[in-house]
């Protein structure tokens, strides 16, 4: 299905198109929120409200300002974030590591991931000390960029290009897969 | 401008982030229409995102999906409303088909109700007729009982009197009579008290114009005291009082009786000597 064809039938509430978004889809922007929110339950409550919201927001959705995937997972994101800083989840929560991501990925289906051919361990390994350090803060905790900026005295700059920089890791890594 | 430059300051990736503020995403989307380098590193980077939360976490659990399609029903429901044909009369089957099988069981509930109602008052109307015909029963058989009591009480104050009155018996035969040569009849005669009876053994029925006549004779001739019925075998049929006779004979009789004896139609004769 193309893209367009899948707005559209997100825009007249078709249950066909509905459930194909959320076939295609569910897995990386569950994967958006469980980076940051370390109890599943939780998780999977804020993916719920979140998946709700993309389909109701649908229409405000506008195609010319970015594309499909990149707005939900925003979304997602924006969701997992708001949540963490709310009051039900305490302050010891945030403290979620790649490592405890790992962690808890591998115990909680470690032989998945492997039969899988890939997890984050992997695509992470490839990262210097400094990319991984961005993007665990960033992907992982929820982090803005200018918040990772000011808390670690790293210029804007200076994060912006390590995000790059790691995105391209990550990119090769992931291509030759 | 230098395209590369942007492409590698990271405001793409932050842009894709949703990390830029208003005027930053303007910019960002007005040199992408403008540079297809910089579209196309936005749309690969996007695959790059993609693939890297898809390759990064588990999925999400299977309640999650039937959660959130649940929860999504209203807007599906909304949707397909008014628009499609085949869905609504789904739907309205779905709400009427209760009430209709609610009307269906009242139906079969009613139609059960009135059938055994027409059913039982059929049985009581049976029932009823019944004891009516039950009831003309018992009173035929209590008139029948009543005759039979009163048969009885008359057959036992006969035989009452035939024992203890002094009854002589008077065979009367026909065999030597040209009428009827088998027929018998028997007189009890109490000559103290004049009482007389009959009792037929034997005697042919006649037609509905003739009657069988019992004459007593005496010195004054024959006396006729009485119709013979000879249907009434072996009882005793008490005929008029006689004091005074020699013979006894039946003779056949129009209807009713004669005044004399009509002696053509002896039938049968018997002497008291």
């Amino acid at each position: 299905m193309q893209e367009d064809e899948l707005i559209a039938g997100l825009r007249t509430r078709d249950r066909k198109t509905t459930e194909y978004l959320y076939e295609k889809y569910s897995r990386a922007l569950f994967a958006v929120i469980s980076r940051i929110i370390a109890d599943s339950d939780i998780a999977e409550e804020v993916f719920h409200d979140a998946f709700i919201k993309i389909i109701k927001k649908i229409d405000s959705y506008e195609e010319s300002k970015g594309r499909l995937y990149t707005w939900m997972a925003n979304i997602c994101r924006n969701s997992a974030i708001d949540k963490l800083r709310s009051k039900e989840i305490s302050q010891s929560s945030k403290t979620n590591t790649i490592d405890d991501f790992v962690y808890g990925l591998e115990s909680q289906s470690g032989t998945m991931e492997q039969i899988e051919g890939i997890g984050v361990k992997e695509l992470m390994n490839n990262l210097n000390e400094d990319q991984r350090f961005i993007i665990e803060y960033i992907y992982f905790k929820g982090y803005t960029h200018s918040e990772v900026s000011e808390e670690f005295d790293i210029p804007l700059g200076t994060v912006k290009s390590r995000v790059r920089a790691a995105l391209q890791v990550l990119k090769k890594n992931l291509d030759r897969i | 401008m230098n395209i590369q430059d942007y492409i590698e300051s990271g405001k793409l990736e932050l842009f894709l982030l949703g990390e830029l503020t208003e005027r930053e995403r303007e910019e960002v989307l007005t040199l992408a229409k403008e540079y297809p380098e910089i579209q196309r590193e936005l749309d690969t980077l996007e695959e790059t995102l993609f693939s890297f939360d898809q390759a990064s976490g588990p999925a999400p659990s299977a309640q999650v999906k039937d959660k959130i399609l649940a929860s999504l029903e209203p807007e599906f429901r909304k949707a397909e409303g008014p628009k499609t044909l085949s869905t609504p009369t789904e739907a309205k089957t779905v709400k009427i088909s209760p009430w209709k099988n609610f009307a269906v069981a009242a139906s079969i509930v009613a139609v059960i109700a009135s059938a055994a109602a027409v059913y039982f008052a059929g049985k009581f109307y049976d029932t009823e007729e019944k004891f009516t015909a039950l009831l003309q029963d018992q009173q035929v058989m209590a008139d029948n009982l009543n005759q039979v009591k009163l048969e009885f009480e008359e057959t036992d104050s006969r035989l009452d009197r035939l024992v203890s009155g002094d009854f002589k018996r008077v065979q009367m035969i026909g065999e030597t009579l040209p009428m009827q040569k088998d027929a018998k009849v028997d007189v009890f005669w109490d000559q103290k008290a004049q009482e007389v009876f009959v009792a037929v053994n034997t005697l042919n029925s006649l037609s509905a114009d003739f009657d069988y006549q019992l004459w007593a004779i005496g010195k004054d001739g024959p006396v006729g005291i009485g119709l013979v019925n000879p249907g009434e075998k072996f009882t005793l049929q008490q005929m008029e009082a006689v004091a005074e006779a020699g013979a006894f004979a039946i003779t056949i009789e129009p209807k009713g009786g004669s005044k004399a004896p009509t002696l053509e139609k002896l039938v049968v004769l018997g002497e008291t000597a």
